[in-house]
Formats: C-alpha cells, sequence, structure tokens
C-alpha cells in the first residue's frame, strides 16, 4: 500500500518546501533597527492643550501584589484622574507568572516592546538601569521636560528629595528616571526571642560578630533560628548583596563597571561567614518566601531584609503575638556598614509627545508629597521626601506610631547606589553570581572557588570595551 | 487516372494547421487543466493546513537557527551583531547546560517507572476488575491528568511544607520538599509522574484492549499458566504501545516538567531543578540571549530528532499486525 504514494508524497514535499521557501524569504536577517533607538527628540515637549484628552498605559509590579499594594495605588491613579480629568491611565501588572511580579517586570516590557506597544511610563527596577536606558529606550527626562523642571520635582512643594536618592536613576548627568519606591537593607529582629534567649532587647547587635553571638544564643536557649540574611540567593537579587560585600570594604563590579570583583577577599569573607552561619546551624536552610514567613511566625531571632516585607512581618508578629522591632545593617567590624538601595523608578517609555507629557504628569503626581504619604502610611515603603516624617500634617503621626522606619531613614545619609551590571547579558551575570553565592552558602560549596569559576563566566558575558 | 485536385493554397493551409493547432491546444488546455484539476485539488485543500505549519512550525525553525548565529537581545532597538560559531561553541562549554542534561536525563529516567512500570502493573490488574467498578477505577486514576498543572502545583507546594506540611506531617520527616537539592528534583519528578501516571494508564489499556483474547485462550489450552501468558504473549504484543510511551516521555517530558519547575522551583535551589529546556527557555525569555537560547534550541533539536528516529525506528521493527 505505501508504494504508490511515494510520487505524490515527493511532489507534495516539493510544493511544501517551495511554500516554505517563499514564506522563509520574508525573514531576511534577525534583530532590531539601532536608528530607532537614538532617534530622541531635541526639543522639549510642549504642554498639554486644554482639551486634549490623553490616554496612557501604567505598567507597575506593584499592581501585581494583591492588598496595600493594589488598592494604594489604585487609589493614587484615582486621585490623579480627578486632578488630571484629561488624562485616562490605564494600570497593569507586567505580563508573567512570576510568584513576585517584579521578576517578570523586564520580560514584559521587553516583550511588549518587540510587538510594538510599550506602555508608556513603567516601573523598573535599579538593577535594570543600564538595559532600561540603553536597549528599553526610557527616554531622557532633562531633554524631554527641561533640567529645571526635573530638578524642581526633585526638591518637591514643600519637602526634597533625600540627596542620596535623587541620582539613583541618573546616567552620565542626565536624569532618565523619577526614583521612586526603595528600602535599604533594616535588620528586623524579634525582641520576645532576644528577652527569652537572656539577651537585652534594647540593644541590638551592630556589628555581624554580636549578631553572630546573639544567634547563638537565641539557638541554645530557644531551640529557634538565630538569623537569616534576604541576600544570598538569586531570587533575592544583588542589592543587599552589593551592600554586605561593600561593607566589608569591597565591591563586586569595579567603580568603572568594567570588570566583575565578586571572587576578591571582601566577598569571599561575606560569603564565608554566612556559610559558617548555616554550618552552625544559625541560619536555617530557607527558600527566600518561606524564610520571611517563618521569622513571621517567630521562629527566626533576627532577618535582614527590604522594608517592603515589612507589613507582613508586623502582620506575623501582630498574629503570634511577638515583638517586631528594627535596627540598622550591623557593620564588619569597625568598617562602616554602607546601606544600598532596593527598589524601582519611574521611567517614561512612550514615544508620542503628547504621552510622555501625561506620563510626566503622572510621574509628577506619584511622587509628590501627597503620594508619598499615603505610600509610605499604607504600604510601608521609604518616603522617599524625608522632611515629610517630620511634619504634622505629613507623616509625623505615622512615623511616631512606626518607630520601624527609622534605621532605614538613618541609613539614607550614606546610602550607595544598587549598581546595575551592564550590557545585553547582564541578568546572566548578575544570576550567575548569585547562584555561585547561594550554592556557596546554603549547599555548601567552597566559596572562593565557586565565586571564582562564576566570576570567569560572567566576565566573558561583559561588554567588551 | 489522375484527378487533379487543385494544390491547396498556402492561405487554406496555414488556416487548417492553425484549426488544428488550436484544436490540439484546447484539447490540451482541457487536458491539462483536467491533469492539474485532478492533481492540484487535494493539495489546495491541504493548503490550510499546511501553511500554518510552515508559518508556526518550520518558519519559526529556519528563524531559529538564523539566530543562533547572532549575539542578539530581542529589544527591536538593538541590532543583532553576526558572531559566527561563537553561540555553538558557548554550548558545548558552558558547564550549566552539561549540567542541565544530565538533569534531563536523571528526569527522564525517574519519569519511566511512572509512564511505563506502574502503568502495566495497573493495566493488568484493572483487567481483573470488571463492570461499573473498572471504568471508575480508571476514572480515578485518569483524573490527575485532567488537573491543570499550576493547579496542582498549589496543592503540592502545601503538601510539601515542611513543619506544617501533610507529608512531612504524616511520615515524620523534615525534608524541606522543595528547597533541598535532591528532594526538589525527586518532587518534580514525582509530581510529574502522579500527573502523567493517568495517561499512560489509559494508553496501556488501548493497548491491552486491542489484544486479541484468543491467543491468551490458546495458550491456556496448551497448559500455559497466567503468569507465562502475560509475560510471553501479553507482554510482547503490548511492545509497541510501550515504545510509544516511551517515545512520548523522552520527547515530551520538558513540556511536562516545565510548569511545575516554574510555579514550584524556578529551576532552584541552585539550579538542581534546572533541566534544559527550563535553562533554554531561561537563556531566552529571561537573560534574552536570544543567540544562544537559539544556538543550544538548535542542538537539542537535532539531538531529540536522532532520539526520536531511533525510537521510530525501534517501534517500527517491534510493531505486529495483528489479525
Amino acid at each position: 500500500m505505501r508504494r504508490p504514494f511515494t510520487r505524490r508524497s515527493l511532489s507534495m514535499v516539493a510544493i511544501a518546501a517551495a511554500t516554505a521557501v517563499s514564506v522563509l524569504a520574508g525573514c531576511g536577517s534577525p534583530g532590531g533597527d539601532a536608528t530607532q533607538a537614538s532617534s530622541t527628540p531635541a526639543a522639549k515637549v510642549p504642554e498639554l492643550g486644554k482639551d486634549q484628552k490623553v490616554s496612557i498605559v501604567f505598567e507597575s509590579y506593584n499592581f501585581g501584589q494583591a492588598g496595600a499594594w493594589t488598592n494604594t495605588f489604585n487609589d493614587l491613579i484615582g486621585k490623579f484622574e480627578k486632578a488630571y480629568p484629561n488624562i485616562h491611565v490605564t494600570p497593569q501588572k507586567p505580563k508573567g507568572s512570576s510568584p513576585n511580579p517584579a521578576a517578570d517586570t523586564i520580560s514584559s516590557l521587553q516583550s511588549q516592546i518587540a510587538a510594538g506597544s510599550s506602555p508608556d511610563v513603567a516601573q523598573v527596577g535599579f538593577s535594570d538601569l543600564d538595559f532600561t536606558i540603553h536597549s528599553l529606550g526610557a527616554q531622557n527626562l532633562d531633554a524631554l521636560f527641561g533640567k529645571d523642571a526635573v530638578q524642581k520635582n526633585f526638591d518637591g512643594a514643600k519637602y526634597p528629595y533625600a540627596p542620596t536618592a535623587r541620582t539613583l536613576a541618573d546616567w552620565d548627568g542626565k536624569t532618565y528616571g523619577v526614583p521612586f519606591v526603595f528600602s535599604t537593607p533594616v535588620l528586623y529582629y524579634n525582641a520576645s526571642l532576644f528577652t527569652k534567649a537572656g539577651l537585652d532587647p534594647a540593644k541590638p547587635p551592630t556589628t555581624w560578630a554580636e549578631a553572630e553571638t546573639a544567634a547563638k544564643a537565641i539557638v541554645e536557649k530557644t531551640g529557634d533560628k538565630g538569623l537569616y540574611l534576604d541576600c544570598l540567593t538569586k531570587i533575592a537579587k544583588d542589592w543587599c548583596f552589593q551592600s554586605l560585600v561593600r561593607s566589608n570594604g569591597g565591591r563586586v563590579i569595579s567603580k568603572d563597571r568594567t570588570q566583575l570583583t565578586y571572587s576578591q577577599a571582601p566577598a569571599v569573607q561575606v560569603v564565608t561567614d554566612a556559610q559558617r552561619y548555616v554550618k552552625e546551624g544559625l541560619t536555617p536552610v530557607l527558600g527566600q518566601k518561606q524564610a520571611y514567613e517563618s521569622f513571621a511566625r517567630g521562629e527566626i531571632g533576627m532577618f535582614l531584609e527590604t522594608s517592603a516585607i515589612q507589613a507582613t512581618f508586623q502582620k506575623g508578629a501582630k498574629g503570634a503575638n511577638w515583638d517586631l522591632r528594627a535596627a540598622r545593617m550591623p557593620s564588619y567590624g569597625d568598617k562602616p556598614a554602607i546601606a544600598t538601595n532596593s527598589g524601582a523608578s519611574l521611567f517614561v517609555l512612550s514615544k508620542d509627545p503628547a504621552k510622555q507629557r501625561a506620563g510626566w504628569d503622572l510621574i509628577k503626581f506619584l511622587t509628590s508629597e501627597q503620594a508619598y504619604t499615603e505610600i509610605s502610611s499604607k504600604i510601608g515603603y521609604l518616603p522617599l521626601r524625608t522632611g515629610l516624617v517630620d511634619d504634622p500634617a505629613g507623616l509625623q503621626g505615622w512615623a511616631k506610631e512606626n518607630p520601624l522606619i527609622v534605621p532605614n531613614i538613618a541609613q539614607l545619609d550614606k546610602m550607595e547606589p544598587w549598581i546595575s551590571i551592564p550590557g545585553n547579558n547582564y541578568l546572566q551575570i548578575r544570576d550567575g553570581m548569585m547562584d555561585a553565592v547561594e550554592r556557596s552558602v546554603y549547599q555548601g560549596a567552597d566559596p572562593q572557588s565557586t565565586l571564582t569559576a562564576a566570576e570567569k563566566q560572567g566576565a566573558a558575558l561583559m561588554p567588551k570595551a | 487516372m489522375f484527378v487533379e485536385i487543385a494544390p491547396p493554397t498556402l492561405a487554406e493551409a496555414a488556416a487548417a494547421t492553425a484549426a488544428e493547432a488550436t484544436a490540439t491546444r484546447r484539447r490540451s488546455v482541457r487536458g491539462i487543466s483536467r491533469l492539474l484539476g485532478r492533481g492540484v485539488v487535494p493539495y489546495l485543500y491541504l493548503a490550510p493546513a499546511l501553511g500554518l505549519l510552515v508559518v508556526w512550525i518550520y518558519r519559526p525553525l529556519v528563524e531559529t537557527a538564523q539566530y543562533s548565529f547572532y549575539s542578539w537581545n530581542l529589544s527591536p532597538t538593538t541590532p543583532a551583531i553576526p558572531v559566527g560559531w561563537h553561540n555553538f561553541h558557548r554550548v558545548f562549554t558552558l558547564p550549566e547546560v552539561g549540567d542541565s542534561v544530565l538533569r534531563t536525563v536523571l528526569m527522564i529516567g525517574l519519569l519511566l517507572p511512572f509512564t511505563i512500570v506502574i502503568p502495566i502493573v495497573v493495566g493488568l490488574l484493572s483487567r481483573e476488575v470488571r463492570g461499573r467498578a473498572r471504568t471508575v477505577y480508571q476514572a480515578l486514576i485518569f483524573a490527575p491528568f485532567l488537573v491543570a498543572p499550576v493547579a496542582s502545583a498549589a496543592v503540592w507546594e502545601w503538601i510539601l511544607t515542611p513543619g506544617s506540611g501533610v507529608l512531612n506531617r504524616a511520615t515524620g520527616l523534615k525534608i524541606n520538599w522543595l528547597h533541598e537539592r535532591v528532594p526538589a528534583l525527586l518532587s518534580i519528578t514525582g509530581i510529574v509522574g502522579w500527573q502523567m501516571l493517568g495517561f499512560a494508564v489509559l494508553v496501556v489499556a488501548a493497548g491491552l484492549a486491542s489484544i486479541n483474547g484468543d491467543y491468551a485462550e490458546a495458550a491456556s489450552v496448551d497448559g500455559a499458566s497466567r503468569w507465562q501468558a502475560t509475560r510471553w504473549l501479553t507482554l510482547p504484543l503490548l511492545s509497541p504501545t510501550l515504545v510509544f510511551l516511551l517515545l512520548t516521555t523522552v520527547l515530551l517530558a520538558g513540556t511536562w516538567t516545565f510548569p511545575l519547575i516554574d510555579t514550584l522551583t524556578q529551576g532552584g535551589p541552585v539550579s538542581a531543578t534546572t533541566n534544559i529546556y527550563y535553562l533554554l527557555w531561561n537563556y531566552g525569555f529571561k537573560s534574552f540571549d536570544a543567540g544562544l537560547a537559539a544556538a543550544a534550541g538548535v542542538v537539542f533539536f537535532a539531538a531529540f530528532t536522532g532520539v526520536a528516529m531511533v525510537l521510530v525506528w525501534l517501534s517500527d521493527r517491534l510493531a505486529f499486525h495483528d489479525n
């Protein structure tokens, strides 16, 4: 039965091949058009006309987190539309399925841009700064709206941005993004466990050596776990690891961002110490989410974490009836502790002048005194206009009730930026580094050789100078 | 006698030939169109399917091959830079690629009991169950296959939670299933196996149903025991079905495991559950290294084509024609 079909199927293959070739001929060479990226308009974007209706899309991972995050932001968007009746904002969360919606930010933007329609305003993390500016085409705000206007927004109506926060989303002296929400690493601790272990809860550890001793006391006396640093896994990203390494006098990447330096002594020391906490049973081997749920249940003594998770801790402390307190990040011996920032900025991605202007209006609104008052009191994010915490009409009342914010604000003065890794392969480089850190700390791999091997692989992915 | 016939004039001759030619042309045009009609119509029927096949399968395949020679981050504003064979060099030298291939093989190996051994046992045993009970029995085993992977992932996450999870409480173990390396790999394959078991049992049941009962009867007349009939008749007759299951497991393990890896472990802890498919997706759509992802895709496409060919050849050799 087979043979008679052979000739026909042959001709079918031929036809299929011919069609295929004709369709495929349309493929051309892959890749994007570089000229698109460089076409930045020289002229400033005009103000919107009185009757000019504009509709913009605002993408933020805050809309992917149910509860306080989505509610607060929907409320703010509603207020914005009331204040600017001509502008309609469509809020959306990043497309994707990650447990943490922030992790989908870049892939979501990338796919929308590839499909030809990007959101007009987007909230993007600091680790992606280089990529956002150079590959996603974030607009130069100075060029669009004038340096004065951008600086005026930072100065605010009454309370200016903290000086260290102003320039976090600048590149070569030009402002591309407005830093929006972030935190520094804060040592949250369970004062109830401290008391139980015979430690003084009024004197939280100020160095990592003290923290280790305290952790040992907690493990021995209470049977609970001592401390967890949410800085040493791939999913935690590298903001807080950068902070630890800086505090130990090193860097993960050289100052001019051309060389990876995380296999040098300061970084290796940080990883070796953290590995010892695990080996000695002070740090539990838990995934990120498991760990902060465990801390919320009151099972861990100390926890180095961003204030973005604070609400979860507070809720847990209330439920399990323990006393949550916060302290500054400990230092390595007498070296100064250097905090870096987590978080994200707001960028204008639109190429249409009217939408750019509307997007800028939205950014100004979301970073205003009024918006920060609401964002900080409802979500717990750091108010970047720090003066607000002393204003009775602003956040003073809230700050008094929430002493947890104190170390975070205190650390702002000497904060250093979370440095983004350069090039198209920055995520592979960053993930490779954090994978090596996680492998050493939690799976017992040798820190020096693991970090060296990862750094070698990462170096090959760095952009060639 | 000669009858003089006026020689045909040139014009007449021309007209005649022309008429003849038109006739033949008309005939041949009709013939060709009939021939063509007969030949083309089937292809026209096929065209939509073929067109879609080309647009959705072959074109992306060719494009993938093309991308594998470029360095590009999938961004429309970034030009793709040709890099020759560099991406392929990376595929063969990156340690994480080799490791994830090993883990893929391991996952497939761990899945085989679920897709072959247990289904045979269940299939043979459920032959003993008669009537309604059998349908209920099969439905119960098939049910997990109908649960969406993401939903089952959520349920399993609760079951596997250390401390309060059902599994640890029931067994008294203190394993953090999804965050320790070996348990994480076992969890993922176990969940996938649990889910695919129903499908495999169904396929085996269909295979068993297609085996003519006369063989077993004849064997028992000849004095063969139940076990002998199963071992020497049923299993050999079932072998094409089993090769089919092997083929599906090998080729589709990646598709089956992907949603569970993505929702439960994201490839961790420290890549312990990153198989080659998850790694590829990570390269392409998390790190936007389109060139590397494409090169790895091409290599594994070729490798799996080879595996599939061997298995198809094997199944052809084992195939037999009942009746």
